[in-house]
């Protein structure tokens, strides 16, 4: 607990989003956070760094409502909330794609955008919704948009299968996904480890443009030239516990690496925030 | 994957096999072969050889097309259910029981006076009762469907047996034999098969209208006018070949409109886009909210739906319902093989209704050409198993993402 973060003490951070105090979580035994705080403002990207096992999944999912916190308070925009499913968590405008993206391979771009939610045509109302027709022309123009707004220039057609795309591609369209719904929050889990270096490129600009569009981005990745590149803050975990939040214009790759390894009970931490 | 530009000959066979027709093609042209092999190619070798004095195409006569398309209109109906739940990723290996059962269930119902339309309705209701309770134990005990299924096929033909002590009941009923012998006349054959192919027409173009209208891609005119012109050349032929012999029966009439309404369920509903991505990706499936076990069920219980309609159709086409035509018969892999030779990925998340028919008569015209030809039973399970092993071979190849190539 010595190396409690001080989130209230920054004068440049911008005014939270979502924020969490006091987070805890146990898996049986597992005491996989500790009196976790975090934050996010919107048209920032945070960074969630740790080494394997700091609690960075675990985190990212009690905020998307996956796992139900054992203890901790939520806000949105300084008001508390409840978050303790899913629902609840999309509810709120916060969306996570996962590490696997979880895309339906045999399905093509436009139906694996709005799948679960699929548009349908107006009218036919004796039927139940799952049986009227779909608007496949609407889904297609949603598909386009979307794909539109995060400029993934390489995918030529939305109505080609996602097996035949690339990495980046689909990271892309996994993102898509998260982002077509009215979603405020976004938060990304290794989204590049995967992937090669162009395909990464791709998925950098395309967190970029998240950004630009006022969502407030999670990001997790172990590549500091990633993180370096995208992030505007970089929160630690270690043990399962904070570390410290740092503001990356005013950090090295190597002290975040430090802090990462070591915490901050050495001269490792020198400009913590 | 290659995605230098290079294409070999198994990516350009994938990328064809994704387009909305190009599943249809090697189906199609199995069944050219069998039907050019049968009908044209032995014919011209007994003329050579002097073992026949003219060329008869017996096979391709419009009396064995007839036949053919009767014989495989059971398979049929219950290959188009079983592509349902290999969409899922599950397979049923009960349906020719459950076909079997049904048909029992309506001989004897028919037998104590029961109507024969209300009869048709019970069994119905019956075989959906049959493949849902199956895919209950599937979806929420988590057995795999294959033992589940496989329990179902000993029970229900046991439970065949229990209803049909004597093996054997003939059907006499005017109402269910009405269904296999009633024939649409010649006129009214052409105007219907009219109607559809202007029907497609239609709305192949208004569809390509509203892209235009909306600034989405457009299909090339080649392919809309082809698959139009296909489409109507297929339907009339058939049509009038039909009207050669006889007429169209009412059977494949009914056939052809339920596949149609299963097919338009499975590919312009969200319940259908529900059951690709159950079969894709069921983790993907769960996490946008579907529900995947319920989804499941469903997906039985249509099985059992249509092996009850398999059995109506046979019984009324027999005029009889024996334990050897359903459920102790071939009918139980002929089924799973129709459907998995017309393309149906046994993988999951691939394939359509109208690719089991194509199937089915891929297997019956099998069947019927090696009866013609004099084949031994031997014979004709050995050439079945061989095209089943290359149908899904096919399927196996054209799976981009198998980890084991
Ligand atoms: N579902 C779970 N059940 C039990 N323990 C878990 C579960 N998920 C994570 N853990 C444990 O919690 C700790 C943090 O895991 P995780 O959040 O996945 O770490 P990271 O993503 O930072 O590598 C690890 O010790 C891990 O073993
Ligand atoms: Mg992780």
């Amino acid at each position: 607990m010595a190396s409690k973060t001080k989130l209230e003490g920054q004068n440049t951070a911008p005014p939270a989003h979502l924020a969490v105090r006091g987070i805890h979580k146990r898996f049986g035994g597992v005491h996989a956070l500790r009196d976790v705080d975090f934050e996010v403002a919107r048209g920032e990207v945070m960074a969630l760094v740790g080494d394997n096992g700091a609690g960075k999944s675990t985190l990212m999912k009690v905020l998307a409502g996956a796992y139900g916190a054992d203890e901790g308070a939520f806000f949105m925009d300084d008001k508390p909330v409840t978050l303790s499913s899913p629902n609840d968590a999309s509810g709120l405008g916060i969306q996570i794609v996962y590490q696997d993206l979880a895309l339906c391979e045999n399905l093509d771009v436009a139906a694996n955008l709005s799948l679960g939610d699929e548009p349908v045509k107006a009218g036919w109302r004796f039927l139940p919704r799952l049986l009227r027709p779909l608007d496949a022309l609407e889904m297609e123009v949603k598909a386009r948009e979307a794909i539109d707004k995060l400029q993934v220039r390489t995918l030529q057609s939305v109505r080609a299968k996602v097996e035949g795309l690339s990495g980046g591609q689909r990271q892309a369209i996994a993102i898509a996904r998260a982002v077509g719904t009215e979603s405020t929050v976004v938060m990304l889990d290794e989204p590049t480890a995967a992937l090669g270096v162009a395909q990464t490129r791709q998925v950098l600009e395309v967190v970029k443009r998240l950004r630009e569009t006022n969502h407030a981005v999670v990001y997790i990745s172990h590549n500091m030239r990633d993180i370096f590149e995208v992030a505007d803050r970089i929160t630690v975990l270690r043990h399962g516990g904070n570390v410290a939040t740092y503001t990356t214009a005013d950090t090295t790759p190597d002290a975040i690496v430090v802090a990462m390894t070591r915490g901050l009970d050495d001269e490792g931490a020198g400009n913590a925030a | 994957m290659r995605r230098d530009g290079k294409m070999t000959f198994l990516d350009r066979f994938r990328a064809m096999r994704e387009t909305q027709f190009g599943a249809f093609v090697p189906v199609l042209l199995a069944l050219g072969a069998i039907w050019g092999y049968f009908g044209l190619a032995l014919p011209a070798y007994d003329v050579l050889t002097g073992e026949a004095e003219s060329f008869r195409a017996i096979f391709l006569s419009p009396r064995n097309i007839y036949n053919l398309f009767m014989q495989s209109a059971v398979i049929a109906t219950l290959a188009v259910g079983i592509t349902i739940v290999l969409l899922l990723g599950e397979i049923d290996l009960s349906g020719a029981a459950t076909a079997g059962v049904c048909a029992a269930l309506l001989g004897v119902l028919v037998l104590v006076g029961v109507p024969g339309w209300a009869a048709c309705i019970i069994v119905m209701g019956v075989g959906i009762l049959m493949g849902a309770f199956q895919g209950l134990l599937v979806a929420y005990v988590g057995i795999p469907s294959f033992v589940v299924t496989l329990a179902g096929l000993l029970g229900y033909q046991g439970l065949m047996q229990k209803i049909l002590p004597t093996g054997n009941l003939n059907v006499g009923d005017p109402f269910v034999r009405g269904i296999a012998r009633v024939l649409i006349p010649d006129m009214w054959g052409l105007v219907l098969a009219g109607v559809v192919v202007v029907l497609f027409a239609l709305a192949s173009l208004r569809k390509q209208a509203q892209r235009r209208m909306k600034g989405l891609e457009l299909d090339s005119p080649l392919v809309l006018w082809g698959q139009v012109a296909a489409f109507g050349v297929i339907v009339v032929a058939v049509v009038l070949t039909l009207n050669a012999y006889r007429s169209l029966p009412l059977l494949l009439v009914l056939l052809i409109a339920i596949t149609a309404l299963l097919g338009w369920v499975v590919t312009s509903t969200p319940y259908g886009r529900s059951l690709f991505a159950v079969g894709g990706n069921p983790e993907s499936a769960r996490r946008v909210g579907m529900k995947t076990q319920r989804i499941r069920v469903s997906g039985f219980a249509i099985v059992g739906l249509m092996a009850a309609i398999g059995g109506i159709f046979g019984a009324s086409r027999f005029g009889s319902v024996s334990y050897t035509a359903f459920a102790g018969g071939s009918l139980l892999l002929e089924a799973i093989g129709a459907a998995v030779i017309g393309g149906t990925s046994l993988f999951g998340g691939r394939g359509s209704v109208w690719n089991a028919i194509l199937g089915a008569l891929v297997i019956g015209s099998l069947g019927n050409g090696l009866d013609l030809t004099g084949a031994s039973a031997a014979d004709k399970l050995m050439v079945s198993g061989a095209i089943l092993l290359l149908a899904v071979a096919i399927d196996a190849l054209s799976r981009t993402n198998t980890g084991g190539r």
